[in-house]
């Protein structure tokens, strides 16, 4: 009987040990991603964190919308611009809740690499304090839209813990301006003016001081903007591309114009929106948003007049000739040329009665509802579904020179020969040719220029995503966004002398020159408080 | 021989009683056929008692003579070899007066019967059957009103008795329905009797055992075969709805390419996954095994539903557990050949459809003109719509076809004295709804293979399991969601073609992109292969009494491998175009993907099963187990490739434009080492106690934070078996009153959340031109612990009219707390920090089952109901509530309310006024001077003069509550019918998108007939708003917030199966060899009546976890389409 016990014991002690050896242990860490413990150990892994940072500095997603936020666009579609653009927003609305998270997700990236850089091995050092420089920058540009768009914002300089985040509080819109000028004043002295070869598209000492110089610009602080401009001017850096319209393709790419932009590699790193902007006969998906007929009536003719001066050579009937070359470059109109992938100019007719499927069609289908299509910043190097690697700029040296001449006239101080400097160089290079429209005008009184100075940077930044700044600053938002946008005179109703009246948009003073506090955030930090109105 | 009679107890009833209870102790093992096993003894002057203990050494007899007091008289010798049992006991019972009763291998011992001396007397001989004609043996054979005049059945199922002339007989066997013969002289009694499907000796799988239905004590519902198999339905998910209380099978998608299922038992407990612990054979597996097994290879299936009877499998089993057990040859039996087909067809049933063209057209004027919108349609153009409106057709009509269904399979079963086999092989194949043109056709095929292999070697016994299971499907290379929008909202105007004569695919001004035709016939497709194998080892080995030692390796591989073709169709602006004017899937790519899934699963048991002195019953177990799972999948994909092979190109510049993952970017290993035990106790058969653990360690928690112990405690009594009882157990039937309370886990999450992260990018951004890689990262939480559910369960079960009607009751409270979440905080931290176990949640709710067998004359009746209901709340939730808004649909997580509820905006019926207009709250921002009469008025809640968010309110929610089955078997005559009702009595839906806002977001084409009833100065009291165009103010106030408007009222009931089928009696199949041969007609999903008509109240856009604290996405209606079935079945048996 004991033998035969023992024998049992044996058959158990085998099957405990097959039980015990044949199996993943419990001690598992992933194959495919590394932990904290294994991460901080090379420059270049350091470096991964860094280019994270700069992909959530801006998104092509934003730099597009921002713009549908202002007159220049009308939104086609059902999208929280929309909603936004027509009084109709809350607290709720996810705009206001993506921009939030998105701009602190990217704090959160450069809060990271500047707690930890510090704990990789052997690092060189010169590299080490540029790369740091380059993420305060990153950091503090984020900050700025943060401002710019909440106004009041929580502000750190250090990752928050879960626990400080439910109680952190707003620091005034004065004081985060404050933080983001320190931050970029320390970047300035850290960061080289160019880059060679394969840092190229990186963060200059440049692109801080004309992101500061907008920090002043936003707060109409005209003296700084001009001493910070002057910088830019002085450093003769950056000059103005031959070609307006070549500045927007993939083949001049970080051309001396440029100061700071967003980059993209075709196939690889790409974005898409033009597959919802391009007209019908283009192979596009839908019509998201569309030039306005408000826009397209800021640009001139050829002789420098408004179309609305008498003189000014316009013709209704013929809306698109005699006008400003950067017209055709910014829009695209009935008659308008689309050149496609293969190098072939498609004619588009979008006017009633052209029989193409680019004709208009009211409130149906997918085309345009104003009766015109964007394009500027349409690629036709793009593969697939319209993605495009062309980069997306973010500052240029003619908002700068517009910036210049624009705080120059607001101190009072505008003449011929800042005229010459900035205004006529612009006009210029658009194509420009008759010297009613190049040269200065004594007779111009502070007010005529205001009113030429802004309708050139509407003209020549038009769908680069600075319109919606532009008219808060000048507070003129609450009336151009108050109002019926309307599209092409393609209407057959006499309402507005038959070019087509467009959803209403409504602008509250009061209320919509913030953002709200995004509702889910103040519900779960009692300390934030709410914007006006919401 | 097998005329006995007993002599006491006296009252008749008792007697009854007394017999039914022998025959519960003659049932040991159902499992097993009697049988008459050769021994080999010999043994001089021993006692009987020692006698029976040598046969039962050598043999697997048991012997009992609870009613005896045998003599120890060691007189009995006995000397045979190679003899049958029955010899032996031949020899040495009649000198002790004695005689034996066999049921399988119980062999009971009873005093020799002497016949009874009344007048008058006849003899009734009879043969007992069962429902197909098998005899059946040991069936109790009574006069009925004397307490001892009886015989029992033979081995052919004969008995014969003698009874005073005109005197009724009572048969009585053990699962099976009592029947009563008034007893005529001479003539041979045929007699059937029908299987009692509450039998209480059914045995019951429960975790790591089995236990007889009587004596379970926790909620545990056992699905038999019966229910599963005969329906036309291509998975065993599918099958196992409607069936048992509360156990929810929603079918989110139809599609056999895509077959998404929700499973869940007693409602949503934990944020998190909310699926089921699935055990096939003993071996934990996955949801998606269990839908590749063959449904007719299942013997049957238990719900584990309470902490009592789960809290065994501990650490996964807080969202209950579904055991499968597979079937298994039977001893001693010749081979029984079986095969069923089932073919048929399936015919989609969209329940929405488009208004006519001209009539669209109408509308969208009305809509236009209603917003001040200049009217896009002319009197002309609607009259040309009109006139042509023969030549229009919808979209959806040409994608969507009839499809083909088709189950086969063949199983051979049966068993030598030592071993037992069942090897079965199926085959399903289910064509898609889609059309496929040049694309092979769409759809799924399944075939199954299994060896079942029992072998019994003295002591030991060993189980084989063996299956293997392929599946290959070809879907489309294109979302289904996409392809039923598309389809579904052109308008009906014969101008809209997706396809011109010459073959050329059309886009037209509304559909720009591509097409759901030219992407279903040209845009390839993606093949998909399962290999899916399950195979254990199990061995068994007596070792002392009652002790048995128990060791098992298993192992559960899925091998999947996907590999899709996308290619580039051109398509064309109109009929007569050469050129094209945009291109699908351009420069068309090829991909694979790998995964190597498997689970290894080593278990240790030691299992003591002991009854001492006839009433204590003592059992318990003890075991270790461990599963290891590893999962390894790569990838690779190839753009701009040949149009007809695929391979890399030198036609493009782009060509070999490659990318994937490597097995290192996606392993996960995982593993969990577990001790558990259980030790119950019962005394005669009203007692019931049990207690039960299991301690369990996780690698998804750091190491200090694995182990994790889960207990339980059950207890049962079954009142009717108390003597004060007595009336009501003759009268009425069986009571049994039980309970449960138990704490049980869930670690169901993605593996290494405990560890902070850093996950590389590729071309996460560039610099002049050339891409660079960035890094992301993952915050972990390293204190993250086990989810713990405290479980109580109450219940009872009774059965009234003898076993005719039974009914069981259970009502439950949990409470799960420590809920594993990825806490909500403010954005400002950046990132989603890591998970916290800082939820809690509570769920109650109750079952009841109820089963009825009549029999009116020739009818056979079979009724089963199950009603249920489960209701959660949540309890604890960091931040205290979480909105999710997607589109204009909202759901709320809050505190006290239901989990993931239906959020948003009360509606008070529709502005009746312009006055009332500007006096009423509006959404804030929103222009008085926009709005209308017919518009959506709203609900200011807080009474501030605005709508704002201030004013939302929870609305619904989309858990199916009240959900029930029914069942309804009918035989007559060798016909039988077949019924499943299966719905849901509360719930509520939220759609939004094109089936409820006309025209939606310039989107929609096209209004659909059930959105006609709009609001119209003369039809106020409508389902819809007025109409208004897209993008106006009316519009975005009618439909752009979620509202009441968007809710829809989504209780059902719905005859999801019938089957009328006849058996061909078996005089005329037997003389070919055949024992059974069965026809039927099948139909599902045959009529729905529901609130909702014009969407399938059954599908949900929610997955097991309602969407969970990241919320569920905008609900638009795009799945799908609802199938009919009707089809043919045949089942043969030789």
């Amino acid at each position: 009987m004991k033998q035969k016990l023992r024998k049992y014991y044996i058959g158990v002690v085998s099957i405990i040990l097959l039980f015990l050896t044949a199996c993943n242990d419990l001690n598992q860490v992933p194959t495919g991603e590394f932990t904290d413990d294994t991460y901080w150990y090379s420059t270049a892994k350091a470096s991964y964190v860094l280019n994270m940072a700069y992909s959530q500095m801006m998104g092509d997603g934003y730099f597009f919308a921002n713009e549908a936020l202002s007159d220049n666009l009308f939104v086609t579609r059902t999208s929280d611009e929309k909603l936004i653009s027509s009084g109709i927003a809350n607290a709720a609305t996810g705009r206001f809740a993506n921009e939030w998270s998105d701009c602190y997700g990217g704090i959160r990236t450069c809060n990271t690499f500047l707690e930890n850089v510090d704990r990789v091995p052997d690092m060189d050092v010169t590299l080490k304090a540029r790369m740091k420089a380059e993420s305060r920058f990153i950091r503090a540009s984020l900050f700025f839209r943060l401002t710019n768009w909440y106004g009041a914002v929580p502000l750190f300089s250090k990752n928050l813990t879960a626990t400080e985040s439910k109680v952190i509080g707003r620091t005034s819109h004065a004081e985060v301006l404050n933080f983001v000028r320190t931050e970029l004043d320390s970047a300035i002295l850290a960061l080289p003016a160019t880059y060679t070869k394969a840092d190229i598209g990186r963060i200059t000492s440049g692109a801080a001081t004309a992101l500061k110089a907008r920090t002043f610009l936003y707060e109409n602080d005209w003296a700084n903007v001009v001493a910070e401009t002057q910088k830019i001017i002085d450093s003769k850096t950056y000059s103005l591309f031959p070609d307006y319209a070549g500045l927007f393709s993939i083949a001049n790419e970080n051309n001396p114009e440029v100061i700071l932009d967003m980059e993209y590699v075709p196939t690889l790193r790409t974005w898409s929106e033009y597959f919802d902007y391009s007209p019908p006969s283009a192979g596009r998906r839908v019509n998201q948003q569309s030039p306005t007929q408000e826009l397209v009536d800021n640009y001139m003719t050829l002789n420098g007049d408004s179309i609305q001066q008498a003189g000014s050579g316009y013709d209704e009937a013929k809306p698109y000739v005699n006008r400003d070359p950067r017209l055709a470059v910014t829009v695209l109109f009935d008659g308008g040329l689309w050149r496609m992938p293969d190098g072939t100019d498609l004619t588009i007719k979008i006017k009633p009665g052209s029989g193409t499927v680019d004709e208009y069609k009211s409130g149906s289908g997918n085309n345009s509802l104003s009766g015109y299509y964007m394009k500027k910043y349409y690629d036709p190097t793009f593969t697939g579904s319209y993605s495009s690697g062309l980069n997306l700029i973010l500052i240029r040296y003619a908002d700068i020179l517009l910036m210049y001449a624009e705080a120059k006239n607001e101190l009072g101080v505008m003449n011929q020969t800042i005229w010459d400097q900035t205004i006529k160089p612009i006009r210029l290079r658009a194509g420009f040719t008759d010297v009613n429209a190049t040269d200065f005008k004594a007779s111009w009184t502070q007010s005529d220029l205001r009113k030429i100075i802004r309708n050139e940077r509407r003209s020549e930044l038009a769908l680069e995503g600075t319109r919606i700044f532009d008219i808060r600053r000048w507070k003129t938002a609450e009336t151009v966004l108050n109002t019926y946008p309307h599209g092409a005179k393609f209407s057959e109703s006499a309402i507005d002398n038959g070019y087509i009246r467009l959803d209403k948009r409504s602008f509250n003073p009061n209320r919509d020159y913030l953002f709200a506090v995004p509702q889910a955030q103040k519900d779960l930090d009692p300390n934030l408080g709410q914007n006006p109105g919401y | 021989m097998n005329i006995f009679k007993i002599n006491k107890p006296k009252q008749g009833h008792r007697r009854f009683v007394f017999l039914s209870f022998l025959f519960l102790l003659f049932v040991g093992s159902a499992n097993l056929e009697a049988q008459n096993r050769k021994i080999t003894l010999s043994v001089e002057k021993v006692s009987l008692r020692q006698l029976f203990n040598a046969i039962e050494k050598q043999t697997d007899y048991k012997f009992s003579y609870r009613d005896l007091i045998l003599d120890d008289l060691k007189d009995v010798s006995v000397n045979v070899e190679s003899k049958g049992i029955s010899q032996v006991l031949d020899q040495v019972l009649p000198a002790k007066n004695l005689q034996y009763k066999m049921q399988g291998t119980n062999i009971n011992i009873i005093r020799k019967a002497t016949t009874a001396t009344l007048g008058n007397l006849i003899t009734v001989k009879g043969n007992v059957v069962d429902a197909t004609g098998q005899a059946l043996i040991g069936v109790g054979v009574l006069q009925k009103g004397s307490s001892n005049n009886g015989s029992v059945t033979d081995m052919d199922g004969n008995f014969s008795l003698t009874i005073p002339s005109g005197a009724t007989i009572k048969l009585t066997y053990i699962g099976y329905l009592s029947e009563e013969v008034v007893a005529n002289d001479g003539k041979l009694l045929k007699i059937k009797l029908t299987e009692d499907s509450q039998k209480l000796d059914e045995v019951v799988v429960i975790g790591y055992g089995t236990v007889q239905r009587k004596s379970v004590v926790g909620a545990v519902d056992q699905i038999s075969a019966k229910k599963i198999e005969d329906r036309p339905v291509s998975n065993l998910t599918q099958a196992l709805q409607g069936v048992s209380a509360n156990l929810t099978i929603q079918q989110t998608s139809m599609n056999p390419n895509d077959n998404k299922l929700n499973i869940n038992i007693r409602g949503v407990s934990t944020m998190n996954n909310n699926d089921p612990l699935i055990v096939i054979d003993g071996l934990v597996t996955s949801l998606g095994s269990l839908s590749q097994l063959n449904p007719s290879d299942v013997e049957n299936i238990s719900v584990l539903k309470d902490a009592g009877s789960a809290a065994i499998y501990g650490s996964r089993s807080s969202n209950g557990v579904i055991l499968v057990t597979t079937k298994k040859g039977k001893l001693n039996t010749k081979p029984v050949v079986r095969m069923n087909s089932l073919v048929g067809i399936q015919s989609p049933n969209v329940l929405y459809k488009p208004v006519s063209g001209y009539e669209n057209a109408i509308l969208k004027n009305i809509a236009a003109n209603n917003t001040g919108n200049p009217l896009p349609y002319s009197p002309a153009q609607i009259q040309d719509l009109q006139k042509n409106g023969a030549n229009s057709k919808w979209f959806l009509d040409d994608i969507l076809q009839n499809a083909l269904q088709q189950n086969y399979n063949l199983s051979i079963s049966g068993g030598s004295q030592n071993s037992t086999y069942m090897v079965s092989a199926g085959y399903v194949n289910q064509r898609s709804n889609f059309v496929s043109g040049n694309n092979p056709s769409y759809g799924m095929e399944r075939y199954n293979f299994r060896t079942n292999l029992v072998n019994t070697l003295g002591l030991f016994k060993l189980t084989t399991i063996m299956s293997y299971n392929r599946n290959e499907s070809n879907s489309p290379n294109a979302d289904t969601g996409n392809l039923m929008a598309d389809g579904g909202r052109i308008p009906n105007y014969y101008y809209y073609k997706q396809k011109a004569a010459n073959g050329h695919y059309l886009i037209n001004d509304v559909l720009s992109q591509f097409t759901p035709l030219g992407s279903l016939e040209a845009a390839g497709s993606n093949k998909y292969d399962t290999d899916y194998l399950n195979g254990s080892m199990n061995a068994e080995m007596k070792i002392t009494k009652g002790l048995t030692a128990k060791a098992m390796v298993g192992l559960d591989l899925n091998a999947n491998h996907r590999a899709t073709r996308s290619l580039q169709i051109p398509y064309y602006a109109s009929e007569d175009a050469t050129t094209p004017s945009i291109y699908q899937n351009i420069g068309g790519k090829t991909s694979d993907w790998n995964q190597k899934e498997y689970t290894i699963n080593t278990q240790f048991l030691l299992d003591y099963d002991r009854t001492f002195n006839g009433s204590h019953h003592v059992s318990g177990l003890l075991g270790v187990s461990n599963e290891s799972y590893s999962r390894y999948s790569n990838e690779i994909w190839m753009n701009y490739v040949d149009a007809n092979l695929g391979i890399p190109t030198s036609e493009t510049a782009l060509a070999g434009n490659i990318g994937g993952k490597t097995t290192p970017m996606n392993t996960t290993l995982s593993d969990i080492a577990s001790m558990f035990g259980r030790l119950s106790y019962s005394y005669k058969d009203k007692y019931y106690g049990e207690v039960s653990f299991r301690y369990d360690g996780s690698s998804k928690f750091a190491s200090n934070n694995r182990w994790g112990f889960f207990p339980s405690l059950s207890a049962g009594w079954r009142i009717s078996g108390e003597s004060f009882m007595d009336s009501y157990r003759t009268n009425v039937g069986d009571l049994k009153f039980r309970g449960s309370y138990g704490i049980l886990g869930n670690q169901n999450i993605n593996d290494y959340n405990f560890l902070t992260t850093y996950q590389n990018y590729d071309n996460q951004y560039s610099f002049n031109g050339t891409t660079v890689s960035g890094t992301g990262f993952t915050l972990g939480n390293p204190i993250i612990t086990w989810e713990q559910s405290a479980n109580l369960n109450v219940g009872f079960d009774a059965t009234f009219f003898s076993n005719k009607l039974y009914a069981s009751f259970d009502y439950f409270n949990k409470v799960t707390s420590g809920i594993l979440l990825y806490p909500v905080n403010p954005s400002v931290l950046g990132t989603a920090a890591g998970m916290e176990n800082s939820g809690e949640m509570q769920n109650r709710g109750w079952e009841l089952t109820i089963g009825y067998r009549a029999k009116t004359g020739d009818f056979n009746h079979n009724i089963s109901f199950n009603l249920a209901d489960s209701k959660n709340k949540v309890l604890a939730f960091t931040g205290n509530e979480l909105i999710h808004s997607g589109d204009s649909k909202s759901d709320i997580i809050r505190v006290g309310a239901p989990f993931a509820s239906y959020f948003g905006y009360k509606t008070d019926g529709y502005f009746k006024s312009y006055e009332d207009v500007q006096n009423s709250a509006l959404p804030v921002g929103e222009d008085a001077s926009q709005l209308a009469p017919g518009d959506v008025k709203y609900v200011d809640v807080n009474h501030d003069g605005v709508i704002d968010t201030k004013d939302r309110q929870i609305l619904g929610n989309a858990f199916p509550r009240f959900t029930f089955g029914a069942t309804y078997e009918l035989e007559w005559k060798g016909f039988d019918l077949n019924m499943l009702i299966q719905g849901v009595g509360e719930r509520t839906m939220f759609l939004r998108g094109e089936l409820i806002e006309p025209f939606h977001a310039n989107y929609s084409y096209t209004m659909y007939q059930h959105q006609m009833d709009f609001w119209t100065p003369t039809n106020t009291n409508a389902r819809w708003p007025r109409l208004a165009l897209s993008g106006s103010t009316s519009d975005a106030n009618n439909y752009g917030f979620s509202s009441e408007t968007q809710l829809l009222n989504a209780a059902y009931i719905r005859l999801k199966n019938i089957a009328i089928g006849y058996t061909i009696p078996k005089r005329f199949t037997s003389r070919f060899g055949v024992q059974k041969l069965h026809v039927s007609v099948n139909a599902q999903n045959l009529l729905t009546l529901s609130p909702l008509t014009f969407y399938d109240p059954e599908s949900t856009e929610f997955t097991n976890n309602m969407g969970g604290p990241k919320g569920a996405g905008a609900n638009s209606g795009r799945s799908y389409p609802t199938l009919k079935y009707i089809g043919f079945g045949l089942d043969l048996e030789f």
